[in-house]
């Protein structure tokens, strides 16, 4: 352990990065706690169903943060790798003297290695160069396979895709997954495991060398490294990690279609990773978390919840370019000089104008919506529990000037904000 | 004795534009040779021929004797030959430790192995330490490189340079763009770290030069009109001419 401690850096914050630690186990092990304990809270079926999906989209992300965070390459078409991983595993799945002596809790290896082969393929030519090349690529590669899906149907299924039945497999000590609860914890331990698995590769020479070859190809040659090879491998590793995502959603949800290997999808993944952060190896799982919340909470209260999460995604790119991890990590040196609690209050203003402001405009966008889209003669709507008439003037100048207040306050504290947020990351004045 | 690195008859056209007019070189194992010349004189397109960053048009290149061709440069780098960079060339977002430690990778012996931690390996972590300390940059360590001055960043690109153990080291302008002090201490600095090493170097600064070069080569459009001691090149009639006459007056 000794030479763990000297050779890594001491500082918190730089121990937090994406790059430089250890394995530090306080993190793995609450995950791993809460991961069990979850079910036991939120215990009713759509919660599970919700975590399920967070849980695999955060398997995806990671797996698609190994190309864009750690090794630098944007995929417009990393989608397939899961997709094709998925129909496989339905295949498996399907294929019933097969799969009737295979336990269900190992069928992602196989989702992962048919990830892994395809990635193998696609990747022994379209990692030659980064960049716009690559994007290039894996969109026209993202965009070929998902026009096969309607083409080669006994693979794809066409249109209705393929389904089966998990519950075939056999029984893994006695457990036949036919109950969600059952399958969460099939999923939330290959979560573990996957995640695991990832966070150890970023550091092994590979990971290291992968980070090198995003800053610097030309520099990682001349250091005996092929940045064309050093690309392949994380293209492989993350079409690997892809596919046992692709294979718990097809435990999970029983039927693969083409909606799962197209472009949307392909892009959803790039932006779940972007929101969380891609600096950081947990940003992924924050992105996952909080796309996974807005797009099941959100669309349960209004059907413009793509339009919002669009906002978010704009907003993260523009003002937080590292996502929501990065924005955590910014406080990072402010906590550690203690000066963290003088932040609480001028954000509390800043935030809480902003929070009265954003509802108040989102008030307006669905009254709009209503006003525009609602059948004719139905002028009511409900709107944070209160009914009322759409087609009155009242609402909107509520609305209104909720919004312009809100918004006002934002921007009046704004100054106090930066001025507390400058103290607070002041080094100390204190003779050294 | 094979040449540490030889260069028979190279050319290199860009177009119509002949820029290495068949350069023919030979630099002994340990010598310490400067390339100079006059801006444009193709000392930077000699040194990316060498390293497999451009191909040659025609003629060989030797490290050892092995041929060079159609090498890419990380086969080049595996043979042996390490180079640094005019415009300085690190990994700016890792740590300065990082740096060193990826430089080290290979030469170790880790390839591209996904199996073992590299925080673990005490001889990885010792190996980088050790040249962070010869290049004065042991504070520095946890710092991200971009964020070093700049001949901190000089100081960590010839640490990345020779980090790897080749024993053929090129070194392109090493002090460009450096104060008077700051060339002193880089000067020293890649004495130390080049010792017992073969070094080929391009440098303006004639201070530079003969600080450390016993061999000095003159390339004068895209030929190399002039190679000996300091004090034979000094004395030589041709290089009188192009550095005094015909090539200085053009600029």
């Amino acid at each position: 352990m000794s030479d763990q401690i000297t050779s890594e850096p001491t500082k918190p914050a730089q121990r937090m990065r994406a790059g430089s630690m250890v394995l530090p186990l306080a993190p793995w092990l609450i995950a791993a706690v809460a991961l069990v304990v979850l079910p036991f809270i939120f215990t009713n079926n759509s919660a599970i169903t919700i975590m399920n999906q967070m849980a695999i989209t955060i398997i995806f992300a990671l797996a698609y943060n190994m190309l864009l965070g750690q090794g630098g390459m944007l995929s417009f078409g990393h989608a397939v790798y899961a997709g094709v991983g998925g129909f496989a595993c339905m295949h498996i799945i399907n294929a019933e003297d097969f799969f009737a002596g295979l336990p269900l809790p190992l069928l992602p290896i196989f989702g992962g290695l048919f990830g892994m082969g395809l990635a193998t393929i696609v990747g022994s030519f379209s990692t030659r160069k980064a960049g716009t090349v690559f994007a290039m690529i894996s969109l026209g590669v993202g965009e070929l396979i998902a026009a096969c899906s309607v083409i080669i149907v006994a693979f794809f299924g066409g249109e209705e895709g393929i389904s089966g039945d998990r519950t075939y497999g056999l029984p893994f000590f006695g457990v036949e997954f036919l109950q969600q609860i059952e399958v969460y914890y099939l999923i939330a331990a290959w979560l573990m495991i996957s995640a695991i698995l990832m966070y150890l590769y970023s550091r092994t020479p590979m990971g290291r060398m992968a980070n090198a070859v995003r800053d610097n190809p030309e520099r990682a040659e001349f250091l005996g490294y092929s940045a064309r090879w050093v690309r392949f491998y994380s293209f492989v590793a993350s079409g690997f990690f892809a596919g046992i995502a692709g294979a718990l959603f097809a435990i999970n949800y029983e039927i693969l279609t083409e909606e799962n290997l197209n472009t949307t999808q392909s892009g959803i993944i790039l932006l779940v990773t972007f929101l969380g952060g891609v600096g950081f190896f947990f940003g992924p799982i924050l992105g996952a978390i909080v796309f996974t919340l807005v797009q099941t909470v959100l669309s349960l209260q209004t059907e413009l919840w793509a339009f919002y999460l669009g906002i978010i995604f704009v907003a993260t790119v523009m003002f937080f370019p590292g996502g929501l991890a990065g924005l955590l990590m910014m406080h990072v040196p402010a906590w550690r000089m203690g000066k963290i609690g003088h932040l609480a209050w001028p954000y509390l203003k800043t935030l809480g104008g902003g929070l009265i402001g954003s509802l108040g405009a989102a008030a307006l966008i669905e009254m709009v919506f209503h006003l525009r889209h609602a059948s004719i003669g139905d002028h009511e709507m409900t709107l944070f529990w209160t009914t009322f008439d759409s087609h009155t003037v009242l609402p909107w100048i509520i609305a209104g000037v909720t919004t312009l207040i809100g918004f006002g306050i934002c921007r009046a504290t704004a100054p106090a904000l930066v001025e507390a947020w400058n103290e607070a990351n002041a080094a100390p004045k204190v003779a050294p | 004795m094979t040449a540490a690195l030889a260069l028979e008859g190279l050319t290199k056209s860009f177009g119509k534009t002949e820029i290495i007019r068949g350069v023919d070189l030979a630099i002994g194992k340990g010598e310490r040779h400067a390339i100079i010349g006059p801006n444009g004189a193709g000392k930077s397109t000699l040194f990316n021929l060498i390293t497999g960053r451009f191909s040659q048009t025609a003629g060989t290149i030797r490290l050892h004797g092995t041929d060079l061709a159609g090498k890419a440069p990380f086969q080049i780098n595996r043979m042996g030959l390490s180079r640094s960079f005019q415009i300085t060339n690190i990994f700016p977002k890792m740590t300065v430790f990082e740096n060193v430690r990826c430089s080290l990778l290979w030469a170790m012996g880790y390839r591209y192995n996904f199996w073992s931690m590299v925080g673990r390996s005490r001889a990885l972590t010792e190996g980088a330490d050790a040249i962070l300390e010869q290049i004065n940059l042991t504070a520095r360590r946890d710092l991200p490189a971009g964020v070093l001055s700049y001949a901190e960043q000089r100081a960590l690109e010839i640490g990345i340079t020779i980090a790897g153990g080749a024993d053929v080291i090129m070194l392109d302008e090493p002090t460009a763009g450096m104060s008077h002090s700051e060339t002193d201490y880089i000067v020293d600095l890649i004495r130390t770290v080049t010792v017992g090493k073969t070094l080929v170097m391009v440098e303006h600064d004639m201070g530079v030069v003969f600080g450390l070069a016993d061999q000095i080569s003159v390339l004068v459009y895209g030929e190399i009109i002039a190679t000996g001691t300091t004090e034979a090149v000094r004395a030589n009639p041709k290089v009188q001419e192009a550095y005094l006459g015909g090539v200085l007056e053009d600029h």
